[in-house]
């Protein structure tokens, strides 16, 4: 592609950024834009400006959600076990308890590994309230990374096991930043396919034994 | 939904080698990285492939994320789009022994700050200023950031000569970048 440079020359170096982002030039002139991004800052800041102009493109096409195998080969390739089928990282204030129990039946677990592990990050969908929370051997650890309870309020964590009818409250959440929670070997038990869950309640916890308050967070335990 | 301050920092968190971080961070955002490659690639093996090498690249380069300024999304779509083309530029040559183009284009090193974000005000400014240009540059242009279409697939999609589809492409981004500063 050896077109002349053609109008508003001035305007040539921006516009050449932006051929260079849309992947336009020739192999020859790709190459040496690739060595002039490394070493002219004023012409890789005009390249990022148009990466970020143009990306919102993608928003135009539709999600196409990959092959289970595909992350599994991924998961695999970086050294560990596959943790599981296409397990959803899903966050979400009022997504109800049915629906969290309905999305962690979905995986069939390929066995796995030797000293299980889990993790979960535990968000609210604002990202007001995250926990960061990891399995090993019979105990949680859960750290609160932001926010916290509500003004005369608790927050309780559950467990909700794969095909479980109810979840198992896991007890009320200290003031402190991070927890350990000792799990009885039948809960251990149940991790794989799991999920965990923050809810609002009143002071002491739920009086019920089941959530009673808003689901403020939610995650699928993910096994590593 | 998945917030821009929840891939942000999972992406953080991949870097400090955190799986749990990352295998959040694909079951986030692999659904649209997947459809940036299928879009190119136009095969499903072969961007499911591709994908993998998208989050290896990923894994691999979390910590250099924070330096472009970009959005999380900005910079996933890049990453993706630009391996799914060099794909296709490989394939490209393969098959007609014609132009192909490096495989490392994407230059990891850029310094500095400044940049925009993929919020859903961005991406709709950017759908906006596509509606104000004729509809064929408009599609012009998506056919060479969505399909990575060359000069010369253009030209010949649009029945014009390279120098005209040149031009096009160069007015369109003008106009583009006049339309999403107002």
């Amino acid at each position: 592609m050896s077109a002349d440079l053609p109008e508003m020359p001035d305007d040539d170096d921006d516009l050449m950024a932006g051929e260079y982002v849309l992947r336009l030039l020739s192999p020859d002139i790709e190459r040496a834009m690739d060595r002039r991004v490394i070493d002219d800052p004023v012409f890789a800041a005009r390249v990022r400006d148009w990466e970020a102009r143009l990306a919102p493109m993608a928003d135009e096409l539709e999600d196409i959600p990959p092959a289970a195998q595909t992350r599994r080969a991924l998961l695999t390739t970086l050294g560990g076990a596959p943790a599981s089928t296409t397990r959803r990282w899903w966050l979400g204030t009022g997504l109800g308890l049915a629906t969290l129990a309905a999305l962690v039946v979905i995986s069939p677990i390929p066995s796995l590994l030797q000293g299980p592990e889990f993790g979960a990050q535990i968000a609210s969908t604002d990202g007001t309230l995250r926990f960061d929370a990891t399995v090993t051997g019979d105990e949680l650890v859960l750290a609160r990374l932001e926010g916290g309870p509500r003004p005369g309020r608790a927050l309780e964590l559950w467990l909700i096991a794969d095909g479980a009818p109810a979840p198992v409250s896991l007890g009320v959440l200290p003031e402190t930043d991070s927890a350990r929670i000792a799990l009885s070997p039948d809960l251990v038990a149940q991790l794989t396919g799991a999920a965990l869950a923050v809810s609002d309640e009143p002071p002491g916890g739920s009086p019920t034994g089941a959530p009673t308050g808003e689901v403020l967070a939610a995650a699928a335990l993910i096994a590593l | 939904m998945t917030t821009r301050g929840d891939i942000e920092t999972l992406i953080a968190r991949t870097a400090l080698r955190d799986r749990t971080a990352f295998a959040a961070l694909y079951d986030a955002t692999s659904g649209k990285l997947l459809a940036v490659c299928h879009s190119v690639l136009k095969d499903r093996q072969e961007a499911e492939d591709t994908l993998q090498e998208v989050f290896l690249r990923v894994w691999n380069k979390a910590d250099r994320y924070a330096v472009t300024g970009h959005s999380p999304m900005t910079w996933l779509i890049t990453v993706a789009r630009n391996i799914a083309i060099d794909r296709l530029r490989a394939r490209q040559k393969a098959q007609t022994g014609k132009v192909g183009s490096e495989t490392d284009v994407l230059p990891d090193t850029r310094p500095g700050p400044e940049a925009a974000t993929i919020a859903a005000s961005e991406s709709r400014r950017i759908v906006a200023c596509l509606r104000e240009l004729p509809g064929d540059r408009a599609n012009a242009v998506r056919g060479a950031y969505l399909e990575g279409k060359s000069y010369s697939d253009l030209a010949a999609r649009f029945d014009v000569p390279l120098n005209t589809m040149r031009t096009w492409l160069r007015r369109s981004l003008q106009s583009l970048r006049e339309c999403m500063s107002r």
